[in-house]
């Protein structure tokens, strides 16, 4: 079975820089668990998920600016805000994302 | 970096067990910066670029309880010999969990069907070539015939190996749980009524001098309290509780256990 590393490598070895969002923190109820995953790539498309909706949206904008920055940063998930909407994205929970880069020359 | 993706996949490769510490907040006082990483295999570090000698350490002791736990995790550390802080993310990447299934009878074949839906490496064991085959179990990673106690002597049993004694009689289970009664198994059950388990554990104390904290890690009478009719219904809840196991949970054992 392939990881989301096998995609990585992929990318590195195609002189990308690539974004992995990681879900480090929770409370509330949220739609995927601690250590989802996900992969941006620098046009914007996403591999895996870390549960859809708008707080993917938002982390997705956030790692084309780490892609294009380099450097990592936490963004917080708010799924609070609209809890009447019938998005199935909206669970009511709050969740920190970790948006790091990756690219070959990088060290480790 | 790309080394860091190449180790990862070789250890996803290998089915080892491994945790992938990654810095992601610090303050200026402690020399390290988010998204400085840490590579943990086998109690030991292999890639990574944090070079914080004792703040390495810290990690090294918190990833083998991640792993221990099975539970990825956000931590805070304070650097030691510095005013500094920093917040680890602990990544576990799990060694996929075994299953051994100990007689191939009529509660194996869709407990190894749903076992595999769950992601389980799994063996099927038993003594009679006519029910261990890959006709029966065409989903199995693996099946052995052979005496069965004295197979699970040459199956390597590690922390993240689950044990289920289904044989058709205790004549078979009995010898099979005195082999790995000892062992470092994550989970180990075994089917039967609560009276034969009664006078199994009650041998085992007087005879094999089996101390009560071993017998009591046997999950037996097997499976979770559902209230179970068919085969089919019997696997499932002896699957849950392998889950219940795995992740902590308070489902009501038929052993009683927590």
């Amino acid at each position: 079975m392939d990881t989301i590393y096998d995609q990585v490598k992929e990318f590195l070895d195609k002189g990308e820089t690539v974004a992995v969002a990681t879900i480090v923190s929770t409370k509330g109820s949220t739609p995927r668990e601690v250590g989802a995953k996900m992969v941006v790539t620098a046009w914007g498309e996403i591999l895996g998920t870390i549960g859809g909706g708008c707080g993917e949206a938002d982390v997705r904008r956030e790692a084309i600016e780490v892609i294009r920055t380099r450097k990592p940063r936490t963004v917080r998930v708010d799924l609070l805000d609209d809890i009447s909407s019938d998005s199935p994205a909206v669970c009511g929970g709050i969740m920190n994302v970790f948006i790091d880069p990756w690219w070959k020359e990088k060290e480790g | 970096m790309d080394s860091l993706a190449e180790e990862l996949i070789q250890i996803k490769r290998e089915g080892a067990a491994a945790v992938l510490a990654t810095v992601t907040g610090a303050d200026e006082n402690g020399g390290v910066e988010p998204g400085q990483k840490c590579l943990v295999r086998d109690g030991k570090i292999r890639a990574g670029s944090i070079r914080d000698w004792a703040l390495l350490q810290a990690i090294l002791k918190e990833a083998e309880a991640r792993l221990k736990e099975e539970r990825s995790k956000l931590v805070p550390f304070d650097i030691p010999g510095t005013q500094g802080k920093a917040e680890v993310f602990f990544e576990v990447l799990p060694s996929p969990p075994k299953l051994i299934v100990v007689g191939a009878g009529h509660i194996a074949v869709p407990l190894v069907k749903m076992a595999k839906i769950l992601d389980y490496h799994v063996t099927v064991l038993d003594d009679r070539l006519q029910f261990a085959n890959r006709e029966r179990f065409p989903d199995a990673d693996e099946i052995l015939v052979g005496d069965m106690a004295e197979t699970l002597k040459g199956i390597s049993i590690t922390p993240w190996t689950y044990i289920v004694l289904i044989t058709r009689g205790h004549k078979y289970d009995e010898p099979c749980l005195r082999e790995i009664i000892h062992g470092p198994a994550k989970y180990i059950g075994m089917i039967g009524s609560r009276r034969r388990i009664k006078a199994c554990f009650q041998r085992f104390r007087d005879e094999e001098k089996i101390a009560e904290e071993v017998i009591q890690r046997v999950h037996a009478p097997i499976g979770l309290d559902i209230r179970t009719e068919t085969p089919e219904e019997i696997a499932l809840s002896i699957l849950a509780e392998t889950i219940k196991v795995r992740r902590g949970g308070a489902a009501q054992s038929l052993s009683g256990k927590q």
